[in-house]
């Protein structure tokens, strides 16, 4: 009796919590919803219309929002990859040997996620422009790798450090070479630390917001920058800004949802005696 | 095959592993590695395997030494202690795995009727579509076994294959293990850290310890020529019993406090401090031999012996006879154990750090 009323407590406190979580959405998706005319309205009430998500990705006033979207995909996608492409093995590498410096090369890694962006930006800034990468897919994927990376190889190189080094010595053995034994068999024992790692680090990449800011002007400009660029002009559209920034929540929200079976861990139950 | 390692030396960082193993493993024999945990036993397997590089000194399989060969090139198979079993894959997979490596690529066909044969050998046929995480402790070991047995090998490097299992099954797959023929006919270095089975396994027996191999010899050897008080205290349960004392002018031995006079088998000199070891199974009660009195400690039924422990002066003595001589003993009853002379055996004192060596010709 008395732990049913503890539980019902419990629920309560939780709703509450909610309600409170996820008030500035609930308040984002009937901005969204508001027609222009009644934007300012304090009431809840007002004709519910979706001509802000139409203006936005459709003719959207001169601000090609579509575009951003994809551009956001691009980079962000582009980051992941190449973090995992460079990352995977060397979190591998920092995990199984201990080689000069390995541990100042970690640290420095790690040492780019302790500098606020901004410190780094102005520099950035004149480099990309001298180099021909300001406003461009790679420059942009080159530096939201500065962001992914250190993520993949920190996050990772834990995942391979529980991986005992007797499945890759017992594959030696079996004929397998130290490259076969990494792919075929320390890679799949990770799958769902690398299931992990890449939805934070598209995440991370995805939200950035000063690196598009600064250093893209339209062709390679992301969501995060893009949606902002309705509050421009003479008239702030708030509702636009709305309807953008929820259309831009939906590829995380998917991508988590997709690889949500992998996060569980787990798949490495059995590798040795229990 | 055979195996040497000579004067290897490994060291991780600070902790040093192996502090120069000299190791000879003749062609078919199944010798047997014995130590406490740390005392480098994985870390000579490895090394073996080419697996772990030695600092220095040379490995050696047939005479020829293998610095520079991959481990699948040396032709040995191990097993891990941790079984190392590829936990995303199935039994089945794992046991055909050494025979359809990219290096070693047995048609599918003879693999797969390798497998089988394998698997009907330890009795794990009906697991083979299992994944490795739903078998039981018992059925990974065999698992692991059939993985080292699958491939024919010029040596097998077992590393503990027994240690995870309960008691009985354990002494079930010693016997099991035994009387596989690949294994009795195959190079074998098993490693252990239970003397028993080392006793029962191994044609010969190396002791290793802090990264050295104290001493190595037959069964017989290891437990009637002990190099020192540690090696005799690891073999034979219950313990040897040994009593601290020093050699009087007439070459006896006396325990510290007097209480235990005994004659010695071998020469020591005069005045210095020794232990001497009797195992309890050559101490009786109604034999004959060098009498000493004492009185009845404790009792502890052992099947079908007993073990008594007898009180002599200060000392504790324990003995293993047979139940009948055992009957009706109680405690503090006096009673007279007889020891003979030539089941003694003579070790210098112990030192801090430093096991007493037996005294007397060496193996």
């Amino acid at each position: 009796m008395k732990r049913r009323l503890v539980g019902r407590l419990a629920d309560a406190a939780l709703i509450l919590y909610f309600l409170f979580a996820l008030f500035p959405i609930a308040w984002m998706v009937l901005l969204s919803l508001k027609p222009a005319d009644q934007l300012f309205s304090t009431y809840f009430s007002f004709t519910p219309t979706l001509d802000s998500y139409r203006t936005v990705l459709g003719d959207s006033e001169g601000i090609p929002f579509v575009r951003f979207f994809v551009n956001s995909l691009v980079v962000s996608v582009g980051a992941v990859a190449l973090s995992l492409v460079v990352g995977l093995p060397a979190a591998y590498a920092s995990a199984r040997w201990r080689f000069r410096g390995s541990e100042n090369l970690m640290f420095t890694l790690l040492s780019f996620r302790f500098a606020p962006e901004l410190t780094v930006i102005i520099p950035l800034f004149v480099l990309y422009q001298k180099l021909g990468l300001f406003d461009t897919y790679v420059g942009m994927v080159w530096v939201l790798q500065l962001v992914t990376l250190p993520l993949v190889v920190w996050i990772m190189r834990s995942y391979f450090t529980d991986l005992t080094p007797e499945l890759e010595q017992a594959a030696l053995l079996d004929g397998y070479s130290r490259k076969q034994a990494f792919f075929r068999v320390a890679l799949p024992l990770v799958k769902p630390g690398i299931a992990a790692v890449s939805l934070l680090a598209f995440i991370f990449a995805w939200n950035n917001f000063v690196f598009p800011l600064i250093l893209t002007s339209s062709s390679a400009q992301t969501v995060t920058v893009g949606a902002l660029s309705f509050l421009g002009g003479d008239r702030p559209k708030y509702n636009l800004t709305a309807a953008a920034a929820l259309v831009s929540v939906v590829p995380p929200l998917l991508l988590a949802l997709t690889i949500q079976r992998y996060l569980v861990r787990g798949l490495s139950f059995g590798a040795v005696k229990s | 095959m055979s195996v040497a390692l000579r004067d290897v030396h490994k060291a991780y960082g600070r902790t040093t592993a192996l502090d120069g193993i000299e190791l000879r493993v003749e062609e078919g024999e199944f010798f047997c590695l014995l130590g406490p945990s740390g005392a480098g036993k994985t870390t000579t397997l490895k090394t073996v395997a080419g697996l772990e590089r030695p600092d220095s000194g040379t490995v050696e399989i047939d005479g020829r030494d293998v610095r520079d060969v991959e481990p699948y090139d040396r032709g040995v198979a191990m097993c891990f202690e941790s079984y190392a079993l590829y936990p995303h894959r199935s039994v089945y997979d794992n046991l055909v795995s050494p025979l359809r490596s990219p290096r070693h690529r047995l048609p599918a066909a003879e693999a797969r009727e390798r497998v089988g044969a394998i698997a009907e050998l330890l009795g794990i046929s009906g697991l083979l579509d299992r994944s490795v995480g739903q078998l039981s402790n018992g059925q990974r070991q065999r698992v692991a076994l059939g993985r080292v047995l699958v491939r024919p090998a010029r040596a097998f490097l077992l590393d503990e294959p027994l240690s995870h299992l309960d008691a009985k099954l354990r002494q079930q797959m010693r016997a099991e293990l035994k009387a596989i023929g690949a294994v009795r006919r195959t190079t074998t270095l098993y490693v252990t850290h239970d003397s028993v089975e080392a006793l029962a396994l191994g044609d010969r027996i190396g002791v290793i310890r802090d990264g050295r191999i104290v001493q190595t010899g037959t069964r017989e050897e290891i437990w009637y020529r002990p190099y020192d008080t540690e090696v005799a205290r690891a073999f034979g349960r219950p313990r040897i019993n040994l009593l601290p004392g020093t050699v009087t002018e007439a070459g006896e031995f006396r325990s510290v406090d007097g209480a235990v006079e005994l004659p010695l088998p071998v020469r020591a000199s005069a005045g210095s401090e020794v232990l001497v070891g009797v195992r309890p199974r050559d101490v009786s009660l109604a034999g004959d031999g060098h009498r000493l009195s004492g009185s009845v400690y404790v009792t502890e039924v052992l099947g079908r012996s007993v073990e008594v422990t007898v009180r002599i002066g200060a000392q504790h003595l324990s003995l293993v006879v047979p139940r009948s001589e055992a009957a009706g003993l109680r405690p503090d009853e006096p009673v007279r154990p007889a020891v003979r002379a030539e089941n003694l055996l003579v070790f210098e004192a112990d030192r801090p750090g430093r096991p007493g060596r037996r005294i007397g010709k060496s193996t």
